[in-house]
């Protein structure tokens, strides 16, 4: 490293130069970029943010506002990441970069400061979690909310509003590392369920209809204890130490229970999960645990529609299937959802416009970049005004929210599935 | 002089102050291109519309301020830079397709559209816009023109000049005028085509109108992977001299295809010398016996294998290997210098053995890829420009490079144009008198010498950098060529 990090507050975390210099600026990737398609603009495009950094990290600017601004905008999705024919990590820098951002010691930093606490002692404690989310649960599914709606009390453009758009309809029962799940008879295997954190509290339904998809194909599924949140929300968000630390408390816990695969139903869960070595490289010890660790991690999806055992389901819909980021430029990983849908007897797949491209909800993004996560969502939603699907899969809970909130928009009433519940139900009516 | 401050009041009062842009850390981003030119602006303005463009140029030259347009910056002369700072006029906001006509077979775009929204707009009628420029997805329409860019299935079906039936244009004076129309024949001079490859130099075209064509109903894509650029060559020249023109007929080198397949997976034989992409299309009683001819000259010439695309995804993987494979020369260096020269094709292996020879005795790795099929070069010199001396080192091979091709009868660019820094070798293909010409016609449009300077021609004053390309020149050979 030398003193590449000299320019940056935190230089043992500086974006190291083997990485920002391998970007060419040839520019192919500005079109995939969310930002860059609603504004034109280079400074909100990947090579622009990239260029800001390397000038950053040669002295040439200091770190200010300006440029944070640009940084900000980023929505992490890293559709640039997956074009970009020179292999430019642009995850990684731009964690780091972040990281950069939250140690800078300027002024106006309070409300990063106070994003970082809440995080901390939210995601990584289940106790003060569960007792955050229980009231939004209970609202959630609520004759309270409904009426509200009816009232237009939620009409103001609130936080409470927008958020309001974007909670499911029937969160049902959360579901918990350390839970049980029911007991598959004759299992001729078994896996490990990766709970989360937000998810395991709002879409508690998402997983048990992962575990009855794996239980008909004789799978038992185990939602082991001791595992915690994936630690992407503080990595994105420039927390790496703290990150860390949960990537090594997933680990032990995970390594207790054998070597049995870990299925991931939250793509920005998976890809963080399967990126650990790379977020422990520092520490050798667990950055080769961490290899072990990464082998075993598989997509729902990816793990599904790799199954020998084809299991019949039947759904008539039309269905359109809108890429998680983390799913499709992370995990690269778009055919496997798409197939599972396809092979449903009776529904019909449909494609819109630009279904990789980022909705907008991206972990916390929504709620700080409001304007650019409206813009994205307007985009949604007028595709899906297009295509007048019957519902809309995803695989990630971030985008599950920000489309309810799309297909409200839209004036739709589609619902808003994960592929692993359309499939469970799929199956469960074709008398799996 | 003007101060920054009245200069950007003067541009907010015409597109707002939103669409102004002047802080250092916003104007960075757009002191580069695709190239390794840089020069910081004074300040960026996003005009919305035709009537803004001209405003926005009346009032750079009432200020006496230089005016540079840009497109997606991908370009490969150093033409979005602004060499003499001043402002530069993006086309980020001025992105709608404004017409798809399937009767007449045309389309109406605004100058910022992205090259290959065109084709997707148009597939749902069963038409396509055929320049396609491997930087397609993100180049735009704009920079096309004036790029006069071409890609790889320009070879059959020419090049963007022969795509754009119209123009309307902001000319370096502030005028709005259309140029050409909406079919293929005007009376009188064809300004359309002046314009076309003029570089940003003329003026900006605010609004284009394209021809499309139908879409091929049988495509055949091949891959011929040889041991060496030798043969791959041998075996374009006997593919033409065949008698047929293939829709695209591409070549890759070793070092090229190997970064391309680190980085994009697209199936390249990493131990090959060189690929050969050779796509036919049309009607399919045409395009299999073509294959098969095809097919027998790459193995004649010692083809080691030669694989046929099965589908249309088989088919565009091979393809995201050629359209990445300048990108991800980012694998190999921190920098790359492109150049863009053109041979009679029977010279190609020639011109190569030059290239290799070059590289070699200034010390440099080359990577090489072709528009095989019209003897287009593209060797890229690899260099980290951190290191001092290398970027004098990589222009003088440059120079050294374009002397070869102008000397086996070729040009200084067959796409890219001459921008920058190929400017100075522009005596060695024009006389003086020449030169003054161009220059004059340049004048026609208006604008004494402010409007994208430093560009194109090799006149004109306060080119700075220049300096370091005209060393490069002298070492390569005298000026005076012709
Ligand atoms: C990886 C890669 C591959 C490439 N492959 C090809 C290829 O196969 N074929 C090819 O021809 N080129 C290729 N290029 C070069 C480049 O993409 C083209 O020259 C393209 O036309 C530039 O478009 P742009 O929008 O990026 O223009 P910019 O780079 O922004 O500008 C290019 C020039 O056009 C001028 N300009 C921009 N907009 C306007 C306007 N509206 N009116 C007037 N002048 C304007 C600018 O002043 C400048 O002189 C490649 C580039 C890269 C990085
Ligand atoms: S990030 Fe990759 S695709 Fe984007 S400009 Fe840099 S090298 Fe090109
Ligand atoms: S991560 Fe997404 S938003 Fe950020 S620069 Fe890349 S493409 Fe743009």
């Amino acid at each position: 490293m030398g003193s590449e990090g000299r320019h940056w507050p935190l230089p043992e975390d500086a974006p190291a130069f083997a990485d920002l210099s391998r970007c060419v600026h040839c520019g192919l990737c500005v079109t995939a970029c969310p930002t860059y398609v609603v504004t034109g603009r280079e400074a909100e495009s990947p090579r622009g943010r990239l260029y800001l950094a390397r000038a950053v990290s040669e002295g040439r600017i200091g770190l200010t506002e300006a440029v944070e601004a640009h940084w900000d905008l980023c929505l992490q999705c890293r559709a640039c990441e997956a074009v970009c024919p020179s292999g430019v990590p642009y995850g990684r820098i731009m964690e780091h970069v972040r990281a950069q951002v939250a140690a800078a010691p300027a002024k106006g930093r309070f409300a990063r400061r106070l994003r970082r606490l809440v995080l901390r002692n939210l995601v990584a404690r289940p106790g003060v979690l569960a007792a955050a989310v229980a009231p939004v649960r209970w609202f959630a599914g609520s004759r309270t909310r409904r009426l509200a709606v009816k009232a237009g009390l939620l009409r103001l453009p609130s936080m409470v509003g927008r958020l309001e758009k974007q909670l499911p309809h029937a969160p049902g029962r959360p579901l918990r590392a350390g839970d049980a799940l029911p007991e598959v008879e004759a299992a001729s295997s078994r896996a490990v369920l990766f709970t989360g954190c937000v998810m395991g509290e709002l879409f508690g339904n998402v997983h048990r209809a992962t575990a009855r998809v794996l239980a008909r194909a004789g799978i038992q599924a185990l939602a082991a204890p001791g595992q915690v949140c994936c630690g992407a929300l503080s990595a994105h968000d420039g927390d790496l130490a703290f990150a860390r630390g949960l990537a090594r408390r997933n680990i032990e816990a995970l390594e207790l229970v054998g070597e049995d695969p870990i299925i991931v139903d939250a793509a920005g869960c998976g890809a963080a999960l399967k990126e650990y070595e790379q977020l422990l490289a520092g520490d050798r010890e667990y950055a080769v645990r961490a290899r072990a660790f990464a082998a075993r991690v598989r997509d729902a999806s990816e793990f599904v529609a790799e199954l020998p055992m084809k299991v019949p389901a039947r759904l008539g819909a039309r269905v359109t299937y809108q890429d998680p980021c983390h799913l499709a430029h992370a995990q690269r990983i778009r055919e496997a959802p798409r197939r599972l849908l396809a092979g449903i007897d009776g529904c019909t797949l449909v494609e819109t416009v630009a279904s990789d491209l980022c909705c907008g909800a991206a972990g916390t993004y929504g709620l700080l970049q409001p304007a650019m996560s409206a813009a994205l969502r307007a985009r949604k939603a007028a595709a899906f005004h297009r295509v007048r699907p019957d519902a809309v899969a995803t695989a990630n809970p971030g985008c599950q929210m920000q489309y309810e909130a799309a297909v409200r928009e839209a004036g739709l009433s589609a619902r808003v599935v994960h592929v692993m519940e359309l499939l469970d139900e799929a199956q469960a009516r074709a008398g799996g | 002089m003007t101060t920054r401050r009245a200069l950007v009041d003067r541009l907010a009062s015409v597109v707002g102050p939103s669409n102004v842009v002047h802080r250092r850390e916003d104007l960075l981003v757009y002191e580069f291109d695709g190239t390794i030119e840089q020069s910081l602006p004074d300040a960026v303005v996003f005009p919305g519309s035709t009537e803004e463009v001209a405003a926005v140029v009346r009032a750079c030259n009432s200020l006496g301020v230089a005016v540079t347009p840009r497109g997606a910056g991908t370009g490969l002369s150093g033409g979005a830079v602004p060499a003499q700072r001043g402002v530069v006029v993006a086309t980020g906001r001025m992105r709608r397709i404004l017409e798809i006509d399937p009767l007449e077979r045309l389309a109406v775009a605004e100058p910022g559209v992205p090259n290959i929204q065109l084709s997707e707009a148009a597939a749902e009628h069963g038409l396509f816009y055929a320049p396609d420029p491997s930087s397609q997805k993100a180049c735009t329409i704009g920079g096309n023109v004036a790029e006069n860019a071409g890609g790889p299935h320009c070879l059959a079906l020419g090049v963007t000049t022969n795509h754009v039936l119209g123009l309307e244009i902001v000319t370096a004076d502030g005028e709005v005028v259309t140029l050409g129309g909406r079919t293929c024949e005007t009376s009188g001079y064809d300004l359309r085509g002046v314009f076309i490859g003029s570089e940003g130099t003329l003026g900006i075209a605010t609004r284009i109108v394209v021809r499309l064509l139908p879409v091929p109903a049988a495509v055949v894509t091949l891959l011929g992977v040889f041991d060496s650029v030798e043969r791959a060559s041998a075996t374009v020249s006997a593919i033409i001299a065949g008698g047929m023109v293939p829709a695209a007929l591409e070549m890759i080198d070793r070092l090229c295809l190997q970064a391309a397949e680190a980085g994009l997976q697209c199936g390249y034989p990493a131990d090959a010398g060189a690929v050969l992409l050779v796509e036919l299309d049309g009607v399919d009683e045409v395009v299999g016996p073509q294959a098969a001819l095809a097919t027998a000259a790459c193995l004649a010439h010692g083809a080691r294998e030669v694989r046929t695309a099965r589908d249309p995804a088989e088919r565009e993987l091979l393809w995201k290997g050629r359209k990445g494979a300048i990108g991800s020369l980012g694998r190999l260096a921190p920098n790359y210098y492109i150049l863009d020269g053109v041979v009679p094709r029977s010279r190609l292996v020639e011109v190569m053995a030059r290239v290799s020879e070059v590289a070699k005795e200034y010390g440099l790795l080359v990577a090489n890829v072709f528009h095989a099929g019209d003897g287009n070069l593209h060797p890229l010199l690899l260099f980290d420009d951190r290191e001092p001396g290398a970027r004098a080192r990589v222009l003088e091979a440059g120079a050294h490079i374009m002397r070869a091709c102008v000397e086996a009868g070729g040009a200084l660019s067959g796409e890219h144009g001459i921008g920058f820094e190929k400017r100075a070798f522009m005596p060695w293909l024009y006389g003086e008198a020449d030169l003054e010409n161009m220059e004059r016609l340049r004048g026609v449009f208006g604008n004494g010498g402010r409007f994208n300077p430093c560009k194109l021609l090799p006149t004109g004053t306060g080119c700075g950098e220049m300096g370091h390309n005209q060393a490069a020149m002298r070492a390569a050979g005298p000026e005076a060529y012709v």
